[in-house]
Parts: structure tokens; sequence; C-alpha cells
């Protein structure tokens, strides 16, 4: 598999903040890629950089093989980036904005395209309003058509579903998983661990400017040692609580269930013991640890935050 | 390759296209505040010469009434365009888009000459009614209109590229343009100026460029027509690398 973007050693300063340190990755070309971080951890500043919205002050970004500095009309033409902060040019309405961003990456007559995207991103019945009488949801699915209007071979989405609701932005991710599916490498940010646990192949997790994790999504997530077991009995569970002491437990003494954490090593003692409390099981489920679960032990989020992004 | 035919273009008609949205601010507002420059000076001073000069009062402010205008709206466009962009954020789009850096020192250029040689002409046409409307050398008019919105388009992109916020392109423009723009020698003669400022005026550039216009126009002028053409052709250039330059190292754009 080819290589669609190379980081190697970009660092970025301001002032006595480190923004990014010694970033080295590799994305490869039609991977579904999650870059996850807290506020602060240096994903803005990254693809910053990789755009150009960012001056790095060192280290070597290629796009498909191509120098970012010294090749960047052709990698920015390559590059399909919605920005995380919602802009907006008041002068012209939704589809002279994309005929104008069409333009500018050198394609005349783009209504095909256009309409497509007017289209996947619900926004044909908006197309001759200005943007300003848009909603803060319609404003970044325009920023998105914007992106993509170019028909780009990576499409990089730094929040994008920020402030889009459930519907659209399930109709969002339909549409993202159709590009990745012709072969598009998609690289996301986002808020919403679910829907990187759910969408990407691989994920980096940044924190402080430093990558500090990156691997495949079921890699990282069976790197937590933790299941959650959960029984559901014909019987009343009163009781067990008692017998469950010094376990981390939960007992649902209204709905007869129980709720154990556990490691995997500990897993077959704990079936064992529920086994052998003589009580009817009428449901179970295992659930292993979630992206979440990675998220904080890697960021110590909660423990401490900065908002430097 | 530094020009794309198609991307230099987009962003040619996107300079245009945004002015003339608002054309009553951008085109029709000009022309009545210079509308009323040219009634009140035809009729105050109906039957005066300038000194030295031996021609009509208005004949001798058209010219300077003209580049006036141009100047200002040459320079208006491009900064507010730019203010206006960083102002909405979408500034990032002629960052993220693959423009080079000449093609985006022109297109937004262009967008300011367009502007302003388009409020030029028609003041110039309702200046027909005050004057009659002749020209003496009108292929020289439209060389110094050319460089002189050239020169203040250049002017109004490293403006709205350095202010960040809207005060800022005031402060250039009332504490800059309108100093030099008053002071060139619009409504009178710099030979007629009392000792030392008909000097110091030699060293304000916007001088050379009503004299020359004025030379276009009545083809009579303080300065000689080539020493202001050569003046105003260096700094238009200087300015044009400058600007190049500053999009280069995304001045005040780029973190």
């Amino acid at each position: 598999m080819s290589v669609a973007i190379e980081i190697q050693n970009i660092n970025k300063r301001y002032g006595d903040l480190e923004a990014l340190k010694d970033i080295n990755l590799t994305i490869d070309q039609g991977e579904f890629f999650g870059l996850l971080g807290p506020n602060g951890a240096g994903k803005s500043t990254l693809i910053g950089i990789l755009g150009g919205l960012v001056n790095k002050d060192f280290g070597r970004i290629t796009v498909l093989g191509k120098d970012i500095i010294s090749n960047y009309r052709e990698t920015k033409k390559s590059l399909g980036i919605v920005p995380q902060e919602v802009t907006f040019d008041p002068y012209f309405n939704v589809r002279e904005t994309l005929e104008i961003q069409s333009g500018y990456f050198g394609i005349k007559n783009n209504d095909h395209k256009i309409n497509e995207l007017l289209e996947a991103l619900d926004l044909t019945d908006k197309a001759e309003i200005g943007p300003r009488q848009l909603s803060g949801g319609m404003k970044r699915r325009l920023l998105i058509a914007k992106a993509l209007v170019h028909d780009p071979e990576i499409i990089v989405l730094d929040e994008p579903t920020a402030g889009v609701d459930v519907e659209l932005r399930n109709s969002l991710w339909d549409y993202v998983i159709k590009l990745n599916q012709q072969g598009k490498t998609i690289i996301l940010t986002t808020h919403y661990l679910e829907e990187a646990e759910t969408l990407c192949d691989r994920i980096a997790i940044m924190n402080k400017g430093e990558i500090v994790k990156i691997d495949t999504k079921e890699n990282l997530i069976n790197s937590i040692d933790k299941k959650l077991v959960s029984v559901k009995f014909a019987n009343s569970v009163a009781g067990l609580a008692d017998k469950l002491a010094g376990t981390n437990c939960k007992v649902d003494e209204d709905d007869n269930r129980i709720e154990i954490e556990a490691s995997k090593n500990d897993l077959n003692d704990l079936l064992q013991f529920i086994n052998n409390l003589d009580l009817h099981i009428v449901d179970m489920n295992i659930e292993s640890a979630k992206l979440e679960d990675v998220f904080i032990k890697l960021t110590n989020l909660g423990s401490e935050s900065d908002d430097n992004e | 390759m530094i020009m794309n035919s198609i991307t230099f273009y987009s962003l040619v008609k996107r300079e245009v296209s945004r002015f003339a949205k608002v054309a009553i601010q951008t085109i029709f507002a000009p022309l009545i505040s210079t509308g009323l420059y040219l009634i009140i000076f035809s009729y105050s001073f109906k039957s005066r010469e300038v000194v030295g000069n031996g021609i009509p009062y208005i004949n001798f402010i058209v010219p300077g009434l003209i580049m006036m205008s141009l100047i200002q709206n040459s320079f208006a466009n491009t900064s507010s365009s730019l203010i206006g962009a960083k102002y909405n954020g979408n500034i990032v789009d002629f960052l993220l888009a693959p423009f080079s850096y000449i093609e985006l020192t022109l297109g937004f250029m262009i967008g300011g000459i367009v502007r302003g040689m388009l409020v030029g002409s028609v003041i110039y046409l309702v200046s027909i009614l005050f004057y009659g409307g002749k020209v003496a050398h009108p292929l020289l008019a439209i060389l110094f209109a050319f460089l002189v919105s050239s020169t203040f388009s250049l002017l109004g992109i490293i403006a709205g590229l350095w202010a960040e916020k809207f005060d800022h392109v005031s402060i250039f423009s009332n504490f800059f343009i309108t100093p030099l723009t008053f002071l060139s020698g619009v409504f009178y003669s710099v030979k007629g100026l009392p000792g030392i400022w008909s000097k110091v005026s030699l060293f304000n550039p916007v001088f050379y460029m009503v004299d020359a216009t004025r030379y276009a126009f009545v083809g009579q002028s303080d300065m000689n027509p080539s020493l202001s053409l050569v003046i105003i052709t260096v700094l238009a250039v200087g300015l044009l690398m400058l600007v190049t330059y500053l999009f280069k190292i995304g001045y005040k754009v780029k973190s």
C-alpha cells in the first residue's frame, strides 16, 4: 500500500509552548485514520501545518510522496481540509461559494460534483441562500462541501460534526464511509470517541504535543485489561452485594442484575463464582474496554488540561 | 508553473464580484462625494484660473479628483477584502487553495485596479458635464490610472494583512493615505506653495501621481511627466515584490 502522508520530525513552538514535539507519523492511502487527543494536544496545529495554515519550525511532511513546501500547489490539490473553526464568505450564497472554491482548485463547470455534495450534505434547498442565513450546523456542512469540491485524494476532517445534529451526522458519516470505500484516505479528529471507535482503522492519540500511542483500534482497546461482565438472574440478587464485597461491582436489585469489572486473568474465576451462586441466569454480556478508556488512560484526562489549541 | 489560469481567474472574479455585490457602497458612494466636490468647486471658483498655469480651476482640479477617488477606492477594495476575510475567517480559503504567491498578489491587486479604474472612469464621465471632457493624452491617462491603482491596491493588501481589526485599516487610511492625497496638489499647484513646502511636497509620492495625471489631462505639469512615470513604476514594482514576499511568509495570516 502506498503512503498518503508521511510526517517526519515535525516541531512547532509558540513562545514557551512546545505545540508539537518531534511528530513522526505515516498514514497509508485508503486508511480511515483517527487523530485523537484533548484540547491543546496539537492536533489542529499538525493539520494546520499539513494544509499550509501554520508554519512549521522543523521537519518535513510529504503528501503522496511530494513535499508540502517545495510542491505546495500539487499537495494542496490532493488535500481536502475541513478546518475546525466555522468560517464563511458573506458575499456569496452556497452555490456561488462552491463554484468559486472549485475555481480556486482549477476546476471549471463543476456543477455535477457541486450538486452531488449539496445532495449528500442536505444543502440542496439552501443552495441559493447566503451564509449568514445558515444555521451553525449548515455552515459546517458548507465547510465540508468546500473541502470536497475538488475531489481530493486525502480528506482531513477536523472536528467535522461539532454542532451537527445526530441525523445529519449519520448521513455525513455514510457519505464519508462511501468516499473511503472509493479509496480516499480519511483523517479524522473528533471529540466523539464513539465515532472514532466506529469509523477508524488506526488511531493516534496525542497529548501535549506528542503522539503517545499509535496502533490499530483493536490493539488499542485490547491494551486495556478490562472486561465488564453483566449478568441478569431470574431470582432475586438481594444479599449478593455482601458476597461480592471487595470487587468492583454494581448490584441492581430491581432488575436482578449484577455488573462486575474484572481483568482478563480473573475472568475464569469470576465465571465459576457466578456459576456456583445457584441462581438461574437469564442473560449475560461481557463487554471489552472502550476507546474512551484507552483515551483517558493515555491522556490522563481529568487530572489536568490546557486549552492552547 | 506559477500561474494557473482558472485558479487565478477565479480569484479575480471573486474580488470583482465582491465589490460589485455592494455597488451602492463601492461605486455610487464615491461618485456622490466626488460629484459634490465638482459642483462646489466649479461654482465657487467659476472664473478663477490656477496661478502660473493659466487654465480654468475646474480643468485643473478634475484630474486630481479622479486620481483621489481612484487611490481611495483601489486601496479600500484590497484592504477591506483582506481584513473582512480575516474577520470572517475565510482567509483560510486562500491559504488552503493551491494559489501561487504571485497569483494571490495579482488576483487581489486586479480586483483593486478594476474598482479604482471603474470609479475613476465614472467620475470622468460625470466631469464631462463640468469641463467638457478634453483629455490631452488619453493613453497616458489610462497608463497612469493603471499604475496608480496598482500601487494603492498593493498598499491596501499590506494594510489588510497588517490590520488585526477594521480600525487598523482606518488608521492606515486616515493617517497615511488621506493626508498624502490632500497634500499632493489635488486642489492647488505645488509650485505656488511658499518656500520649503513646495520642496517637501516632492517627497510625497502621490504628488507625482496627481501631477502626471494632470499632464495627461491638460498637457501641463509641475514636474517632468517622464520622471513621474519612473517614480510611480518603481514604486509599483517594489510593492508588487514586497506583497508577494508577504504572502510567501504568511505575514500575519499564518501562525
